[in-house]
């Protein structure tokens, strides 16, 4: 992610990069992404007051075919539950913001539905209420999040410098790798 | 040489998204005696009324984590020899170390391919039939 300081605004804006997540229960930060086809989930505690944002894009057709998004969308929920929880957040209080998932490209497949459709399946499976969502459409998003209350807004994107900073299509999700190797201990 | 039909499994994972992942992973290896718990706790519960010849962990979860079910295994002599694997995240050496010396049969990194699983698996019980 890109930790910005920028004098104008109030606050420590962290931006997440696709690929990553952000948790903090700094009542300053302000986390922020933009989004194309990718889509960002918000968790927060509101009782302890701690919330964090992924930025994920589900890979699709290779290998294990259509289990393999679940597969990688069930691990970047994970790495992002699991920080909240050593944070000292209960899984049981957790909400959730959805944003992202939009058609951006005239193809076969609509990849930005198919990340939609895992974060609100993930959050049905999982039991996390869903307070707010803008999923789907045919434009990028500015999101701004405030972990520690759960607020957030969403702009959408015209500017050419900020669409310049989706680089969903040539950086697609790193695919379930094999660990074979790194800890031989067996 | 095991049946896969015949590994009683018992998956711990407090993401339930996962422990799906983990059964239909399972149940395309042939290996469909599976059961599911949330945490260590029910874990450990669940194997004293029914042991299991495999338990497929987390490292994180709440009441037991992954490591805490594994020493609980090990030092109750009935179960004491249930085969275990731990899943982990990649940043979790010094975790696979700690696992190891409290004998753990093996480790899976997340995110998994069902290939991957199936080679832990036949590492622990021999290739399976």
């Amino acid at each position: 992610m890109i930790v910005e300081n920028i004098s104008q605004r109030p606050g420590r804006r962290v931006h997440v990069v696709q690929g990553e997540h952000y948790v903090t229960d700094d009542p300053d930060v302000v986390l922020t992404t933009i989004l194309g086809s990718c889509v960002a989930v918000c968790l927060w505690d509101p009782v302890r007051a701690v919330g964090g944002m992924n930025h994920f894009l589900l890979p699709e057709g290779r290998a294990d075919g259509a289990n393999e998004g679940r597969r990688y969308g069930a691990y970047a929920m994970e790495l992002l539950i699991n920080e909240l929880m050593r944070l000292g957040a209960r899984r049981e209080r957790l909400q959730a913001k959805l944003f992202g998932g939009a058609r951006m490209f005239n193809g076969l497949s609509d990849v930005g539905a198919s990340n939609a459709a895992f974060a609100e399946k993930f959050m049905r499976d999982e039991a996390i209420p869903v307070l707010g969502t803008s999923l789907g459409g045919f434009g990028a998003r500015r999101i701004q999040f405030w972990p520690t209350t759960g607020r957030a807004q969403q702009k959408t994107v015209t500017d050419n410098n900020d669409l310049a900073r989706l680089k969903e299509v040539p950086k697609p999700a790193p695919a379930p790798v094999d660990d074979g190797g790194e800890l031989e201990l067996f | 040489m095991p049946a896969p039909g015949a590994i009683k499994t018992l998956i711990a994972d407090d993401q339930q998204s996962m422990r799906s992942l983990i059964r239909t992973s399972l149940h395309t290896l042939g290996i469909t005696q599976t059961r599911e718990v949330a945490d260590g706790e029910d874990a450990f519960r669940a194997l004293i009324a029914q042991p299991a010849n495999l338990v497929i962990t987390d490292f994180n979860m709440p009441k037991l984590d992954g490591l805490g079910l594994l020493r609980a295994i090990r030092a109750h002599a009935p179960i004491s020899k249930t085969a275990v694997i731990m899943l982990t995240g990649r940043a979790d050496r010094e975790l696979v170390q700690r696992a190891v010396q409290f004998g753990v049969n093996n480790y899976l990194v997340k995110p998994f391919t069902t290939q991957t699983l199936k080679e832990k698996i036949e590492a622990v019980f021999g290739p399976l039939a």
